[in-house]
């Protein structure tokens, strides 16, 4: 729960990396991504996470992507363990576990600086349904909302006497099910209540409904864009052809 | 009873919900607490069972710290209505939902059938035995959480904002079952904005304001301290405005001031 | 002027239901006044509001019969995207209706729909946000306003498409009395400068005799008493139809029958000593 709202949940920031077209951001998150994939070498890749916090330092995050790699390392733990009982290769395991902390990370970076509505913009461009983005933005708006539903609900049911903290782990589970009705009741009942609203406020009544904010990507961005591109190229050329000779 | 010793509640995100609280609730009392949105009405019900920890501060029940038990432990002697009945029923039927505390409190089988026949004609709900609780009405939701915690019949009841989207005639049956649990001996505590609602009820009256108490003292006497309900921005019983708009006339009022203290104590005059 | 509203021996069942949500109901409302309609908890008020903004019958079906005109235009007959633009629907739940990760382009959302280019959509957005003093509040994030914040958020979003008539359902009811005051006095203002029609449904009657031309009283989806708020509530049955009489009203109701005061109007608490005090005995 933790893990998943510190990196992936956005939160307002002014940094430099902040204010860069979304797209781009996206882009950069796809190439760190990639280029996480081509590594061979603990050396390539602790080349590859220092870099990604570099630019969790720039963008102000590094706390959460600190966060994020700490809780994400819980789960590595377990993806070295089982690689090691099988190939018996400490290297190749470490490598394994590292690498999936530096995917996680990768994608991260994307989802804690980039708003809904940037998300909104990107979804727009690559040219998804208006249904579905509507459906998504929406979605994440009514995220807190139904986060604290979730607590009120909770509250509401432990003052019925409801021990959510005991038991083995099949009392749990069936502990949840005052909670999870209810949660799942409210749903409904919210989006039977938003499509009125959505209908009184004439939703769809044009195929191409117009946009008040308008997304253009400035110089600047497409300079970083092609930065990120030439970058991994020559990335992806050095594990390749020049590390590979120098190093193994 | 109930006590909170200079309790302070500190949110995650540095707002100070209950800051530096001290109140003292007797068994039997009927305590109404009033104050705006956000004065901390809501978050000091909470820690009454435990649902929040104070981050300084003690909050005591029946003598022993909140800290020490679970909520579920604390709610078999302190009932609390929450606002939205849509946040708790769950249930097949009815009759389902009123066994829910019940047996998660321990209650053996023939009680808990008694109780719930009790509970349900206690507030008019028999008729709605087996159906199910989401079919309801709103008015009938919120009798019927109601209903479920007295089933269990604890000492101290507490009612947040009780008349919130409810009608006349459904605030005067609320009314007429705060007086009769009120006078049963158990201790009631209802968290409203409704004045007009609390001020024939006639309770002591804790204002909040900022996650402060500015007020604390029977209804006849806060309600006439306007430099307390302004500062809490909490609005004061026509009825008491009237009072004191005629005593403060020059002259002979036309109406004999004792029957307007008739009028202010009756709560309403019928 | 015509008539803005004009609801014409409506009767609506909805189809699992044995009987009428409302029946044979029939209203006029002039342009320019606010209307509160009052009724105990499922009186079909809410039933009546729908089939005013289109839902009913446009996304409710049922039996359906009687006429519904919303500025001359039959409702029935009109699809939503023009009834959008003359009936605003303010919901009880301001959460609810607050779609947009950030408040301007939540108060967009009707404009972006209707396809209503940039230009025009920036002016009346910012038009919207002006009359409802948010302002300030354009880059929020919704999980970031109060209730009472949230509730002109959602009206902005409605007066953004310039309705002529908007219909508020339990506006007040999640509100503390002061904010519920509040945005009673924005609604008169914005009658005052907009001469936009208003329809009420409250319980909470003290606040808005105030500012209510006429109260319409419901139950069981008849209309049972019409009148000015005066009438209505020195009246003899409005209590019986779970309307809240505001206590100074029944005090001076009390008094009028001893001969103390007048009925000529509806007194606050401190007007009404005055019209008591000072004559001596």
């Amino acid at each position: 729960m933790m893990w998943l709202s510190q990196g992936f949940i956005f939160r307002r920031g002014t940094s430099v990396y902040h204010r860069i077209d979304p797209r781009v951001k996206l882009l950069i998150s796809v190439l760190l991504f990639v280029t996480v994939l081509l590594v061979r070498s603990l050396y390539e890749l602790t080349g590859i996470l220092v870099f990604m916090v570099t630019i969790a330092a720039v963008a102000t995050v590094l706390r959460r992507v600190a966060r994020t790699m700490a809780f994400t390392a819980l789960f590595s733990a377990f993806i070295f363990v089982l690689n090691f009982v099988f190939t018996r290769n400490a290297e190749t395991s470490l490598l394994y576990a590292a690498r999936f902390i530096a995917i996680v990370v990768s994608t991260s970076l994307f989802f804690i600086t980039t708003s809904p509505d940037e998300l909104e913009q990107v979804m727009k461009t690559f040219r998804l349904p208006r249904d579905v983005i509507f459906a998504f933005v929406t979605a994440v708006r009514f995220i807190p909302v139904m986060f604290l539903d979730t607590i009120q609900i909770m509250d509401a049911q432990k003052s019925r006497g409801l021990e959510l903290e005991k038991g083995n782990v099949i009392r749990r589970v069936r502990n949840m099910i005052p909670v999870l009705i209810p949660l799942v009741v409210n749903s409904v009942v919210r989006s039977g209540e938003l499509a009125e609203a959505m209908e009184s406020r004439a939703y769809g009544a044009v195929a191409r409904p117009t946009s008040l904010v308008e997304y253009k990507s400035s110089l600047s961005d497409r300079a970083v864009a092609i930065a990120a591109v030439v970058m991994f190229a020559l990335t992806a050329y050095s594990f390749y052809y020049i590390l590979p000779s120098a190093v193994l | 009873m109930i006590e909170l010793q200079d309790v302070t509640f500190v949110h995650q995100n540095g707002v100070r919900a209950l800051d530096g609280v001290s109140l003292k609730i007797d068994s039997g009392e009927t305590v109404g607490i009033v104050g705006e949105n956000g004065a901390g009405k809501t978050t000091l019900v909470k820690h009454v069972t435990g649902l929040l920890k104070p981050t300084s501060g003690k909050v005591l029940v029946d003598g022993k710290s909140t800290g020490e038990t679970s909520t579920a432990q604390l709610s078999r002697k302190v009932g609390v209505a929450f606002q939205n009945p849509d946040h708790q029923l769950f249930s097949e039927s009815v009759e389902e939902e009123m066994a829910f505390a019940l047996r998660n409190f321990g209650f053996p089988a023939e009680l808990v059938e008694q109780r719930v026949t009790w509970g349900l004609g206690l507030f008019g709900l028999e008729e709605y035995r087996k159906s199910s609780p989401l079919v309801l009405s709103g008015g009938e939701k919120k009798r019927l959480t109601l209903a479920c915690i007295l089933a269990w019949d604890p000492e101290v009841v507490i009612l947040d904002e009780p008349t919130v989207g409810q009608d006349s005639i459904q605030k005067e049956k609320l009314a007429g079952t705060i007086r009769m649990l009120a006078s049963s001996g158990k201790t009631v505590v209802v968290v409203s904005h409704d004045i007009e609602f609390l001020w024939p009820v006639q309770p002591r009256v804790v204002v909040m304001k900022a996650g402060r108490i500015v007020g604390d003292g029977p209804a006849s006497r806060i309600m006439q301290d306007r430099d307390i309900l302004d500062s809490a921005r909490v609005a004061q019983p026509q009825l008491v405005e009237f009072y004191q708009s005629l005593r403060a006339r020059p002259g002979k009022p036309f109406v004999d001031p004792l029957d307007a203290r008739r009028w202010l104590e009756g709560g309403g005059g019928k | 002027m015509a008539d803005i509203l004009e609801i014409e021996d409506l009767s609506f069942r909805y189809p699992d239901s044995p009987r009428q949500t409302v029946a044979e109901f029939s209203l006029n409302v002039p342009e320019g006044e606010i209307v509160v309609l009052a009724g105990p908890s499922g009186c079909g008020k809410s039933t009546l509001l729908r089939a005013v903004n289109g839902l009913i019958p446009h996304m409710y079906s049922g039996e359906y019969s009687g006429h519904v005109r919303v500025g001359g235009a039959d409702v029935k007959e009109s699809t939503m995207r023009d009834l959008a633009q003359k009936v605003g629907f303010l919901f009880q739940n301001p959460e609810n209706q607050i779609f947009m990760f950030t408040v301007e382009r939540d108060v967009a959302f009707g404009l972006e729909n209707l396809g209503v280019p940039r230009p025009e959509m920036r002016a009346r957005v910012d038009e919207a946000m002006r009359l409802l003093d948010i302002g300030a509040l354009a880059q929020r994030a919704p999980y970031e306003l109060s209730d009472g914040q949230k509730q002109r958020v959602a009206l902005a979003g409605v007066l953004a498409m310039k309705p002529k008539l908007v219909i508020l359902d339990e506006p007040t009811s999640l509100l503390d009395p002061k904010t519920a005051a509040e945005l009673v006095d924005l609604v008169a203002s914005l009658r005052k400068n907009l001469g936009t029609t208003f329809v009420v449904v409250e319980h909470r009657l003290d606040l808005l005799v105030k500012v209510a031309d006429r109260l319409v009283v419901m139950n069981e989806g008849r209309k049972v008493m019409e009148g000015s708020p005066k009438k209505i509530l020195f009246g003899e049955n409005a209590e019986s139809y779970g309307v809240t009489v505001p206590s100074v009203t029944r005090l001076q109701k009390m008094l009028s029958v001893d001969g103390l005061v007048s009925q000529d109007e509806l007194m606050a608490p401190a007007r009404l000593a005055e019209a008591l005090g000072g004559r001596g005995k």
